[in-house]
């Protein structure tokens, strides 16, 4: 048995950073080498993100070939609207709708590895490979990750250190909090023992499994860039940086040159002619500006702060990172700063502060008209440089869950939903936050060395690892293969093949479906979790 | 503990020792049906939930823990196991 593929998943990965870091810098070596050879011996596109550039819905899509209007995974918070009240849980494997590439190679008899994948807790153990999950607590890694036996395989490993590895909620709050310098350079070196665990798991599976597909994530990248960007954007980087400059961008280098030497180990351990995929959900850039989107709405009528008690529990829920609102006087709002979206409320039977269906269409069209009137008395420039119709962005099936409208800030940073004003300022310093365009390469049997492509979209990098383990493409995927990744021979001795539609997916929750027990289960879940008060 | 419950309880513990075994926890005695989740195994909120899913997977059904973890809209403070050993036998048996 030999590895096929290796694809591993950078969170958050855009030429932007990666561009200069595969290139000399003066006298000095590039941080990334290795994959500086890979970007000349392969091909690479921007890889265009879902519509709504976050890691749950994007990830999803990656592992799916579907859009989120399909698969139905649009935030890690997903909410149910309730007659008088909303409730917020967490998403979760058995959200998605639709089957994943895991499943569609082990039915076809291929053998996978999927490391720190989110969304893949609860694990479906009856695939044929291992699941070791991201986002779950290091207490709950062993019971989610399959097979049976394979945790304490990894127990056996030197140096494994399961709360090193697995996700840990406290930190990754952080990722998106004003941290001092101190805090930030501590959150900086958090994410190099931890990558380093996901990098020996992977070595070991390598090793000593040699699944037929080994796919590892490494989300550090994504979490530096949120805290660090200032000192990773090559264009924010001043004339004569501070000291603290200068020791924060080489501990961010020392990150990505470590990066660049497990990906290195990990291909050169595969055989030969293994195919290496790399693909990152989404890119980084620049935010500048707080949008709090909510404090708009409260402003146009659109919604009306809860009144809370001056407690310590209330000052949690407030600082919590979901909507705390008087339902009842809301008709519109934005549940969580990561959905980017505008929800309206429907009445469906009469209770206060929805919207009756038959006003949905000219409500929408209110809200939309005052978004965009919403400019920058200064430039006259929207605030909100594109507000979409979910028809438009999340056609599917379970376009019900989406938000009514999805925005996107003129700096593509994500809102905010606090209880503050002004409804928008200057941010005090530059942050990271996600863009549409993350990355995608390819290297190995039959892919055009050195080519640069136009976009793709990344549903098709599903197609990608399928095509990678000579599978056909299910007839019902969007993702499709990027046949000019590929030499005209290849595609002739190995061609793209459509096979039948992908197999429908046991268990699947839905709002419309779910019973009471289970809408009080997840009330009890949330309220346990500290969402709810 | 009736002789329908005491399987029960032998499975509520079994799923426990599963779960905290790599939590390095100093237990003066054995998991049993007095032991208390959070004052002696030191569970947090998201670690009763683990546990309430592990014993769904196992009955291969939703058993409306929220029954038992919520009095009167709160969440009760701690939960001994052989209450959870009684919850379980009576939804299991429907009574």
């Amino acid at each position: 048995m030999a590895t096929k593929t290796i694809l591993i998943g950078m969170d958050g990965a855009t030429f932007t950073v990666l561009d200069t870091l595969v290139r000399p810098s003066g006298a000095e070596p590039p941080v990334m080498p290795f994959l500086g050879e890979l970007l000349s011996r392969g091909a690479s596109a921007r890889l265009r993100s879902t519509p709504n550039p976050l890691t749950p819905p994007a990830w999803v899509s990656l592992m799916t070939g579907r859009s989120p209007g399909h698969h139905g995974v649009y935030d890690f918070i997903r909410a149910e609207e309730m007659r008088d009240d909303v409730f917020f849980t967490l998403y979760d494997a058995r959200d998605c709708r639709v089957e994943t590439i895991w499943s569609i190679a082990s039915r076809q008899n291929r053998r996978f590895a999927a490391l720190n994948f989110p969304f893949t807790a609860p694990p479906n153990r009856e695939l044929n490979g291992i699941l070791v999950p991201g986002f779950i607590p290091w207490r709950h890694l062993r019971r989610n990750t399959t097979p049976a036996g394979f945790y304490d395989r990894l127990k056996s490993l030197p140096d494994f250190e399961a709360k090193e590895l697995a996700w840990d909620f406290d930190q990754e709050k952080q990722s998106l909090e004003q941290l001092s310098d101190e805090d930030r350079e501590a959150w900086v070196r958090y994410h190099l023992p931890r990558e380093n665990q996901w990098f020996r798991i992977a070595e070991f599976i390598l090793k000593e499994d040699a699944p037929d597909l080994l796919a590892v994530l490494f989300d550090g990248v994504d979490k530096i860039q949120h805290q660090a960007w200032l000192f990773l954007d090559p264009s924010l980087q001043p004339e004569g940086p501070s000291e603290y400059h200068q020791r924060m961008r080489s501990l961010c280098l020392d990150y990505f040159r470590q990066l660049d030497g497990f990906v290195q180990t990990l291909v050169e351990m595969a055989p030969d002619d293994v195919q290496v995929l790399i693909a990152s959900d989404h890119g980084f850039t620049a935010t500048t500006e707080i949008v709090r989107i909510n404090q708009f709405l409260a402003e146009k009528g659109y919604l009306a702060w809860k009144e809370m008690p001056d407690t310590e529990a209330a000052r949690r829920r407030e600082e919590s990172m979901f909507a705390n609102l008087d339902w009842k006087a809301t008709s519109a709002y934005c549940r969580t700063p990561s959905s980017n979206g505008i929800t309206i409320r429907i009445n469906e039977d009469g209770q206060e502060g929805g919207v009756p269906p038959a006003d949905y269409e000219r409500f929408r069209a209110r809200l939309k008209a005052d978004l965009e009137s919403w400019v920058d008395p200064e430039t006259g420039e929207r605030y909100i440089a594109e507000i979409h119709e979910r028809e438009e962005v999340f056609a599917g099936p379970a376009m019900d869950e989406a938000p009514d409208l999805l925005l996107v800030l003129r700096d593509h940073g994500f809102v905010s939903i606090k209880n503050k004003t002004p409804a928008v300022e200057p941010r005090e310093e530059t942050a990271g936050t996600h863009h549409p365009d993350g990355i995608v390469i390819a290297c190995g049997p039959g892919v055009q060395a050195g080519r640069q492509n136009e976009a793709r979209r990344i549903e098709d990098v599903a197609a990608l690892v399928l095509y990678s383990l000579g599978l056909a493409i299910p007839e019902d995927f969007e993702g499709q293969v990027p046949s000019e990744f590929f030499t005209e021979e290849y595609l002739q001795s190995h061609p793209v093949i459509e096979g039948g539609v992908t197999r429908s997916v046991a268990g699947t929750v839905t709002g419309e479906a779910m019973e009471e027990d289970e809408k009080d289960k997840l009330m009890a879940q949330l309220q346990m979790l500290g969402y709810v008060d | 503990m009736t002789i329908e419950e005491e399987p029960i309880a032998h499975l509520l513990i079994e799923i426990v020792d599963d779960l905290i075994q790599d939590w390095g926890l100093d237990l003066d005695e054995p998991v049993g049906v007095d032991t208390l989740l959070v004052a002696d195994l030191e569970f947090a909120s998201v670690d009763v939930i683990q546990l309430c899913v592990a014993v769904e997977e196992h009955y291969g059904r939703k058993l409306g823990f929220q029954d038992l973890l919520m009095h009167d809209g709160s969440y009760v403070q701690d939960l001994a196991l052989g209450e959870m050993v009684r919850f379980v036998g009576k939804q299991v048996s429907g009574v």
